[in-house]
């Protein structure tokens, strides 16, 4: 049975798991080998409180959980079926004590290892080692009547959603979706991917989707399984169950869970957690825990009020910014002169007792300067920006606000003085004092007026229209590198249009050997480099699905016992994928499917020497230095 | 702008009051003839500048737009430190938001600059059918606590100007003779509490 694979790793006093071949026997495998009173009743609630993870489409496609705007009550059927998870995916049943009142007991895996709770990781990440793979393989082979149904879910319309077709960029809608929806909701159960945040008292701090009032019952139940197993002086990293997998990070008295069946790895999973929670801090500093040491019961969510595009936003981000996993930020391309004269401007500046000076374009560092000693940590600048970009207020006229960096200081604020130049050019000024403000304007208009008379703000747009590396462009003889140099980014590309070109183009359909996409971060200057999206990659939902692809290969080069060169070389239906990490670099790149292993490893050498060749313009050199 | 001769007064002008009771809307209205039906919450203070030409003088606004938020209340001080005036906004169609203007209006009064000439607004006049907040009792207080009382609108632009030129005229009729200096220096200590419910 394909399922083998799960239950193998699963707790060791879990009973062995029987086979599914019918829902009864299932259930009848339930019993718990030691006696879990209150988890029981835990998983009890769940039932009561209509935790069922319907089984969410996964159509052999990328998910598109941010798309699913609407469009989801379409056939359903199952409202009643109480169902943690999809009979398919299953494991060693070790906790789910209720299953008899409707919980489909499907799986629900539970795990223990000597001092934390670890389930069930897959052996290794090879292609076929995701958990979801498995859930629909169990499926075929074992059952069952609701298998119809799951069909109808499939076929909902997913991909018309708003931003399922556009320019993801451009029409993602920020701002909180289906705020009518509850635990009960059929569709609100369908999400593919849940983020909550609640207080150790089980108070709902935030839902990424639906009410928070209404899931107080659901954060009640997150809150009792988290609990019990503190108790017993474990701590709970995640729960899978079928496709579904639980992850729990606790900071404190918060607590922040995460429901996916992206088939994300947990290691990436917990990341977003972990920017999530920093997202909260720069909010409101580390310093709302002394909220509940007084009051346990304390109530968060009006400390937070306004702050739902906030989250979304930076959960939007997980799947189209690569910064989210890399932890390191990105330069917009400008030539060396234009963002040496916007660094000399900010440095000017940062002597005069300005904390942090930062200018940046959308989600990409133009230049950044700190005072001595001071360093920006690459995860507070995206937060940061996430912030003040999801913030329409900002765009409104120049404010100072107080925010926490994190990474920075946890526990005090700094205030930020905070203006656009245009729509998408901004500039943060963070400073220690509360009454800066004037000065920070002055330092504003100073720098306004150097980067207005030096061009920067034109260059800045022209970069943006522009854009950065195409892999089109990557020089295909190494040795004439020096004389096409300066034509990379700044110049007009040759003459796509011409047929020959044409013609090229159209035998590798993007980049010299089928090179689709790469990323290069640079380890010392904790920057990436992200290349353009080419034609088969164009769309936000393609572009999301090598996003994950590349987050799941990050996350299996960084897993423990890495030596300090590794390279990994996959493929599948979707891709070739190849990765390659050194003490300097870590390269990330995406081939066309059929592309031939020995040409792709080439490629990937020519494209470390394309980035060595322009790293004056894509990089932020010699800026104060980033040590933490 | 300024007629010859004329005085320039600079005024610092701070927005205090519950959040979605339209301060953001009143200043828009006011410095950019703008109004948003869906106005994104103010995030910290937003900073505007604006100049009124009276007979007697001319004023020069530096408008602290403050967050209506609670987890900015406790921050409040550092925008309405040395404001010469200072407008506490409630939505008439809510009595919660009048109830925590009184609480601003308190709170402005324990600092004590008997100088700032303060303004009690009732926005959101449009409103009336959902009306929650009596023209008297809001007066009432108002008079009570030596401030004036108005009535607006930031979406049909209602009194909005006249809000503001009655600050500029009491402001020109407080400060007849020096220009410029709004005790702006005269700072209190800056309170270190970062929230008013963390102690």
């Amino acid at each position: 049975m394909s399922l083998d694979s799960t239950s193998s790793t699963s707790a060791d006093d879990s009973p062995d798991p029987a086979s599914p071949e019918s829902v009864e026997s299932q259930l009848g495998s339930v019993a718990l080998s030691e006696p879990v009173a209150e988890l029981a009743s835990a998983a009890n609630q769940v039932a009561r409180n209509g935790v069922g993870f319907a089984t969410a489409s996964e159509g052999g496609d990328d998910d598109e959980e941010d798309a699913d705007m609407g469009g989801e009550e379409g056939p359903v059927g199952r409202a009643e079926e109480e169902v943690w998870a999809d009979y398919g995916g299953v494991g060693g049943l070790a906790a789910a004590e209720e299953v008899g009142e409707g919980l489909g007991g499907g799986g629900v895996v539970w795990g223990r290892t000597n001092s934390e709770l670890e389930v069930d990781e897959p052996a290794s990440p090879s292609s076929s080692g995701y958990a979801g793979e498995r859930g629909s393989s169990g499926a075929s082979s074992g059952e069952l009547e609701i298998g119809e149904v799951v069909e109808d879910e499939i076929q909902e319309p997913r991909s018309d959603g708003v931003d399922g077709v556009l320019d993801s960029q451009a029409s993602w809608v920020p701002g909180k979706r289906h705020v009518d929806e509850d635990d009960a909701s059929v569709s609100w159960r369908k999400r593919k991917k849940h983020f909550f945040i609640l207080s150790h008292s089980g108070k709902p701090i935030y839902s990424r989707y639906g009410d928070e009032h209404k899931l107080a019952g659901f954060s009640a139940t997150l809150q009792a399984i988290i609990s019990f197993v503190e108790n017993g002086g474990d701590r709970v990293k995640f729960v899978r169950a079928g496709k579904h997998q639980v992850v729990f990070l606790v900071k404190g008295p918060i607590y922040l869970v995460c429901i996916s069946c992206t088939e994300e790895p947990y290691d990436s999973l917990r990341g977003q957690l972990e920017l999530m929670y920093g997202q909260m801090i720069l909010i409101l500093t580390k310093s709302v825990n002394r909220c509940f040491e007084k009051n346990p019961k304390f109530d968060m969510t009006p400390l937070l009020g306004g702050t739902d595009v906030v989250f979304s936003a930076l959960i939007h981000s997980f799947s189209c910014n690569p910064a989210t996993f890399l932890h390191a930020y990105t330069c917009l391309p400008l030539a060396l002169a234009t963002r040496q004269a916007a660094v000399a401007i900010l440095q000017d500046v940062a002597d005069s007792g300005v904390l942090f000076a930062i200018l940046m374009c959308k989600h990409k560092v133009v230049s950044l300067v700190g005072a001595q000693k001071a360093s920006l940590h690459p995860d507070d600048m995206l937060l940061l920006a996430n912030f003040v970009m999801s913030s329409e207020s900002f765009r409104t006229s120049e404010s100072f606000s107080p925010i926490c960096l994190p990474r920075y200081n946890p526990m005090a604020f700094l205030y930020a003085y905070v203006h656009y130049f245009d729509v998408d050019t901004y500039l943060m000024l963070l400073t220690t004092s509360s009454d800066a403000f004037y000065h920070l304007k002055d330092c504003r208009m100073r720098i306004e007026m150097v980067l207005l008379k030096s061009n920067v703000l034109s260059e800045i747009q022209r970069s943006l229209l522009d854009g950065g590396m195409h892999v089109e462009d990557l020089p295909v003889d190494p040795l004439p590198r020096s004389s096409s140099l300066p034509s990379h980014l700044s110049q007009p590309k040759p003459p796509t249009d011409s047929p020959e070109r044409f013609r090229e183009t159209c035998d590798w359909i993007a980049g010299p050997a089928g090179l689709w996409h790469f990323i290069y971060r640079s380890v010392f200057l904790d920057q990436y480099v992200s290349s353009e999206f080419p034609a088969p990659i164009s769309s936000p939902r393609q572009q999301k699905r090598l996003y994950r692809a590349y987050q799941k290969l990050y996350a299996s080069m960084h897993e423990k016992g890495i030596g300090p060169h590794k390279t990994q070389f996959r493929r599948d239906e979707n891709y070739v994928l190849l990765c390659w990490v050194t003490q300097d670099f870590e390269l990330y790149a995406a081939f066309d499917p059929l592309a031939d292993k020995a040409l792709a490893i080439k490629t990937c050498n020519r494209v470390c020497q394309w980035v060595k060749d322009v790293e004056n313009e894509i990089f932020l050199l010699g800026a104060s230095p980033f040590s933490w | 702008m300024a007629r010859p001769g004329n005085k320039i007064i600079q005024a610092k002008l701070v927005l205090l009051g519950d959040m979605g009771t339209g301060k953001t809307s009143l200043v828009l209205r006011f410095v950019k003839g703008q109004f948003f039906e869906n106005q994104e919450p103010t995030i910290g203070a937003a900073f505007f500048t604006q100049i009124l030409s009276l007979q007697e003088a001319t004023v020069k606004f530096d408008i602290w737009d403050t967050a209506g938020q609670e987890r900015y209340h406790s921050l409040a001080p550092m925008y309405y430190r040395g404001a010469a005036a200072a407008v506490v906004v409630f939505d008439i169609a809510s009595k919660d938001t009048f109830i925590r203007a009184k609480k601003w209006v308190e709170e402005l009064q324990r600092q004590g600059n008997s100088n700032l000439v303060m303004a009690l607004v009732a926005n959101k006049s449009d409103l009336e059918p959902s009306r929650e907040v009596d023209t008297e009792e809001g007066e009432e207080f108002a008079q009570e606590n030596g401030m004036f009382y108005i009535e607006t609108s930031a979406k049909t632009a209602e009194n909005i100007n006249d809000l503001f030129y009655e600050i500029a005229q009491r402001l020109a009729k407080a400060c007849p003779s020096k220009p410029s200096t709004m005790n702006l220096n005269n700072e209190v200590q800056h309170r270190r509490k970062l929230f008013c419910c963390f102690g």
